[in-house]
């Protein structure tokens, strides 16, 4: 069985003549008009009917689309979502915003016109097409101009064709037929493609891994982790006593870590007054800091009964008891920074303020302990 | 033919009128308004007349640089414009006396201002007469050479000088980059001069450019309904569009890309100069400046029709011009005030100098034919295909 007719090829050796030739058949309709040529021939676009590209239109539009997109994410990223004043810029600096919008607007644009071109408009992928199977493509490729008319119907006539393009000049006329095609999807090419795209994932993987790790003449770049700097527990060859951490300048003092002016609680007892007034906030962050550091041993309400003390036996001392009610305030701070017996310095761990509360916490304590009736009242 | 004569003796007449009346109001402007709001339109039109003179010598020289054919057809309407140089040149001279009155430079005060004394060897008036006599004289030496060259090839009719006009093209496009730069530096920038902007030279040329296209473009479209290039295309004059289109984004870029910097780095001594510019009363000439000089033109040209047509061509070409002008005036006008200066003396002086203007290219226009009948490659030009 013959397949069927895709279309009618007349051949031309001269520009001037296939844009006529078009002009005088496109009015009769006998099918499809299409030219296939070596260069562009100015006039044929038209000549053969094809409208003005729509492409112009769609870049436009991708563009806007892209400038109002990169408007709308910077504006949501730096003013909405995660406000950073940089600069002391406004947070909605449209100024910084425009290289950005400039760049996305040229990316929406230029990859809408390179797609849209192949894909839409060119109808792309497309493997192979008819003409490339007529004897004439030779020519057409080199030095002739070939007017097609194509089937568009049933009622596709190609003897009437003929005569067309042979009263309008044509040099030879060729009927080409509609070539009967492998399936493009067949398992065998589907899995040379597979195969092929791995070889190349491979070969481009391997390929970077060996420039970057084999390869240490010409590292591609310097890792931030590699540059030369002082690290702070390794050796250093820049200061002479050949240690990356420096040692603090002799007579610093951490902020809030003044070295105590007394030796001994009870002549801090006799020097210092609490200088934090009895209010509401210190008792509260008196308590914090005794529940967090003083009562694992003295006991939650100070009566030195505690875990730690019933699991190793020691004997914390008894805040509540009538020796230390007694005792003034700079004597129980001075205990927090000297230590006494089995219990250490707390001062790297306090600091002024937090020390000062935990006294007044422990007044309140043993007031809370033995309260009186107008205590309750 | 006959009717023609005394319509364009007429036109003439007009046109000298109008130029006198102005020159009359300019006068007055200096007597009334002071010296130094007259002296500032003096510098904002000489500018726009040397600017457009300049941008069409620049596009003829493009011309023979590349070896383009699709404009040879139109190339006298350059040519003409450029007749604006020996124009605007003299007036730039008398402007010199508007240094006193506009430029701080000059002033006793500048001798104690750390920033001017740094600038004091390129800010003097020596060194100040000797760039701007420099830079005339090469604008002479190259229009000369271009337009007298040219007029002579269509009584020659010898291709040779096509050849030389080439060969000469990239010295005048070195020459031609350095003198604008000059010239906005100087006549600018120079208002303002503890200003700093790298980018002033290419922004004043990018205005340049732009502003030169669209003079051509109008005299071309001009020429063109007057019946005078029968065998002009659209398919010539839609690459006037498109080279418009370019050149507008490319301002515009220019303009905000010093704009961003300035504004990031927010340097005071920088930052000031646009503060004035574009807060207050000088904020809406700013968004006109912006409207005329990129929105309007740009939206009308992207697309093939607005090129081809000259209705629209026109409008956009006329929007880049009159936005040149703002673009001057928002250059120049922030010195006297906070407010915007505009009223019957620059209404006076517009008169005066667009008076003159159009007497200089209408002389021009009389001089030889309207499309260079000499030149060899204007068959090729005429048919030229888009």
């Amino acid at each position: 069985m013959a397949s069927p007719t895709f279309a009618v090829l007349g051949l031309y050796s001269d520009a001037q003549k296939i844009v006529d030739a078009a002009k005088q058949i496109r009015p009769r309709k006998l099918g499809r008009l299409e030219a296939y040529t070596p260069y562009p021939v100015h006039g044929l676009d038209r000549a053969i009917g094809l409208p003005p590209s729509k492409l112009g239109q769609l870049v436009l539009g991708m563009g806007i689309t892209g400038a109002a997109l990169a408007l709308l994410f910077e504006w949501w990223t730096s003013a909405i979502d995660y406000p950073l004043v940089v600069g002391g810029k406004p947070l909605f600096s449209w100024q910084a915003f425009v290289p950005v919008m400039f760049e996305v607007t040229v990316l929406f644009a230029t990859f809408t016109a390179g797609l849209a071109m192949l894909f839409a408009l060119n109808k792309l992928p497309f493997f192979g097409h008819p003409v490339l199977h007529a004897k004439a493509i030779k020519d057409i490729t080199r030095d002739k101009l070939a007017l097609s008319i194509e089937r568009d119907s049933a009622s596709f006539d190609p003897e009437a064709a003929k005569q067309a393009l042979l009263e309008q000049g044509a040099e030879s006329v060729e009927v080409v037929p509609v070539p009967v095609w492998d399936h493009p999807l067949s398992l065998v090419g589907l899995l040379r493609t597979i195969a092929a795209i791995a070889a190349a994932c491979v070969v481009a993987g391997a390929g970077m891994y060996g420039a970057i790790k084999l390869v240490p003449i010409a590292p591609p770049y310097i890792h931030m982790h590699d540059q030369p700097k002082l690290n702070a527990f390794r050796a250093s060859g820049l200061f002479p006593d050949g240690r990356g951490m420096r040692p603090a300048v002799d007579g610093t003092v951490a902020r809030g870590h003044l070295p105590p002016a007394f030796a001994t609680p009870e002549e801090a007892g006799t020097m210092l007054v609490n200088p934090l007034p009895l209010t509401k906030p210190v008792a509260e962050r008196g308590r914090k800091v005794f529940n967090d550091h003083c009562a694992i041993c003295h006991g939650q309400v100070g009566n030195g009964v505690a875990q730690l003390s019933r699991a190793y036996g020691a004997k914390p001392g008894n805040l509540l008891s009538n020796e230390m009610v007694g005792r003034p305030d700079g004597y129980i701070y001075g205990v927090i920074v000297r230590g006494k017996n089995a219990m250490p310095s707390y001062a790297p761990d306090l600091d002024e303020k937090d020390r000062w509360a935990a006294v007044h916490y422990v007044r309140v304590l043993q007031r809370s302990q033995n309260a009186k009736d107008e205590d309750l009242r | 033919m006959t009717g023609e004569a005394p319509r364009s003796f007429m036109v003439r007449n007009l046109l000298v009128a109008f130029t006198l009346l102005g020159a009359a109001g300019a006068a007055g402007v200096y007597l009334s308004a002071g010296p130094a709001r007259f002296w500032a339109n003096w510098l904002v039109w000489t500018l726009f007349l040397l600017t457009l003179g300049l941008g069409n010598l620049f596009l003829v020289a493009l011309e023979r640089l590349v070896g383009a054919h699709w404009s040879v057809p139109m190339r006298r309407v350059p040519e003409r414009i450029a007749s604006l140089i020996p124009l605007a040149i003299p007036m730039l001279f008398v402007a010199f006396a508007a240094l006193p009155v506009l430029f701080p430079w000059t002033h006793e005060e500048a001798k104690h201002n750390p920033i001017l004394m740094a600038k004091a060897p390129w800010l003097n008036l020596p060194f100040f007469a000797i760039r701007l006599a420099v830079c005339a004289l090469v604008w002479m030496l190259f229009y000369r050479f271009y337009v007298r060259g040219s007029l002579r090839q269509d009584e020659s009719k010898d291709p040779g000088f096509t050849v030389r006009a080439r060969k000469v093209a990239p010295g005048f496009m070195v020459v031609f980059f350095f003198s604008v730069t000059i010239l906005g530096f100087d006549w600018i920038s120079g208002l303002e001069p503890e200003w700093y902007s790298d980018m002033f030279g290419v922004y004043m040329f990018a205005g340049t450019f732009v502003s030169g296209i669209a003079a051509m473009a109008l005299g071309v479209l001009g020429l063109i309904r007057r019946g005078r290039l029968p065998e002009v295309k659209d398919k010539h004059f839609y690459n006037l569009g498109t080279l418009g289109l370019a050149f507008t984004v490319f301002y515009s870029y220019i303009g905000f890309a010093q704009y961003m910097l300035i504004w990031y780095a927010n340097l005071p001594e920088e930052v000031v100069w646009f503060k004035h510019r574009i807060e207050g009363a000088w904020q809406p000439v700013a968004l006109l400046l912006t409207l005329l000089h990129f929105f309007l033109p740009f939206f009308l040209l992207i697309g093939s029709v607005g090129k081809k047509s000259p209705g629209l061509l026109r409008i956009a070409m006329l929007s880049i011009l009159f936005g040149h002008f703002v673009d001057l005036y928002w250059l120049v006008f922030p010195v006297l005030g906070a407010q915007p200066l505009l009223g019957w003396p620059e209404l006076a002086m517009a008169c005066f100098f667009l008076g003159l203007g159009f007497l200089q290219i209408r002389r021009a226009m009389g001089r030889g034919a309207d499309m260079p009948v000499g030149d060899p490659l204007l068959a090729k030009g005429l048919e030229w295909q888009l």
